[in-house]
């Protein structure tokens, strides 16, 4: 019985470091902050057109397909390395790709679109970041994947890479 | 032997942090009139984690989204909603991790008593340890 006591520590010892080798060797990114918004309808909002004199007002304006959500601003270097994946994505029939120009100067959107080429649908201003706050946004550039039914099934925090863009078009695969 | 000096010294280089203002971000210009709310908000954004800097407080943080944040809980103050419907106004959108202090929820149940599990299984051990050595 006396030993077996002593022995407690040694074990719940050995049990933390189990938990911490395993955290160590999972493949997961410690600094990310999972999304809180998964399986739940995108919010409600409203927001300027870049290209056009009007309000965009979601999510009144989908058109039951599967869209991709992406954070963008110019002053991004993040973004501009993902932009050639943003384009590929567009250039799927079934997907829907809106960017929301986070905190920039829409001038400066323009000229970067001309030059990199405009992979988006619709291009929506947030000079304020009130929408990536509802969108639950801390850092940009982020992607959102949404169904056609208006639910997000996806949130890519950082820049798309090529390992990311494969996830997520079996993502869109599946939920197609 | 440690001298007193030295004790002296420890006791009086670790009692400065409690004289010391934590030190806060708030720019002037997010300062509300009504000094009611101002202390809510402060308050709130003390327990309020900045997503970017993520061990610091909005209240302490630099960051943009800090600061954005900040705004809008004094929006919503002004706007008369309690301090719940803000606080559940920021999980809704980033989750419990936005919290300093977490919940006391099923999930998060490990969290708040492990530490007094482990602190019994400690004088469990101490208590075992020192009968067991006056017996001898």
């Amino acid at each position: 019985m006396k030993k077996k006591i002593l022995i407690l520590p040694l074990v719940v010892f050995l049990l933390i470091l189990l938990t911490f080798s395993y955290l160590l060797v999972i493949d997961r990114n410690p600094q990310e902050i999972p999304s809180n918004l998964i399986n739940k309808k995108i919010p409600n909002f409203e927001a300027n057109f870049l290209f056009k004199d009007k309000k965009f007002i979601f999510p009144e304006e989908l058109e039951n397909k599967i869209i991709l959500v992406n954070f963008f601003a110019t002053w991004c270097k993040p973004c501009r390395d993902e932009h050639a994946y943003i384009k590929n994505f567009s250039e799927q029939e079934e997907i829907t790709v809106i960017g929301i120009n986070y905190k920039d100067d829409p001038k400066k959107t323009i000229k970067w679109l001309n030059n990199l080429g405009n992979p988006y649908r619709h291009v929506l201003l947030d000079k304020t970041g009130k929408i990536a706050i509802e969108w639950g946004v801390y850092g940009i550039p982020e992607t959102f994947v949404v169904n056609s039914n208006g639910i997000i099934k996806y949130r890519q925090a950082g820049p798309v890479t090529k390992k990311i863009y494969k996830k997520i078009n079996l993502l869109i695969k599946e939920i197609k | 032997m440690i001298s007193k000096k030295f004790i002296l010294l420890i006791i009086f280089f670790s009692s400065i942090q409690l004289f010391t203002n934590n030190s806060f971000s708030v720019d002037p210009d997010e300062i509300l009139e009504n000094k009611k709310l101002e202390m809510r908000a402060r308050i709130i954004s003390k327990n309020t984690r900045c997503l970017v800097c993520q061990n610091q407080s909005i209240d302490e943080s630099n960051s943009p989204l800090a600061k954005d944040l900040r705004k809008i809980i004094r929006k919503k103050l002004l706007e008369g909603k309690n301090d719940d419907e803000i606080y559940s106004f920021l999980t809704d959108r980033y989750g419990d991790f936005i919290l300093l202090k977490p919940s006391l929820k099923l999930n998060t149940i490990a969290l708040w008593f492990l530490p007094f599990f482990f602190l019994l299984i400690g004088l469990f051990i101490i208590f075992y340890h020192n009968k067991k050595s006056k017996k001898n």
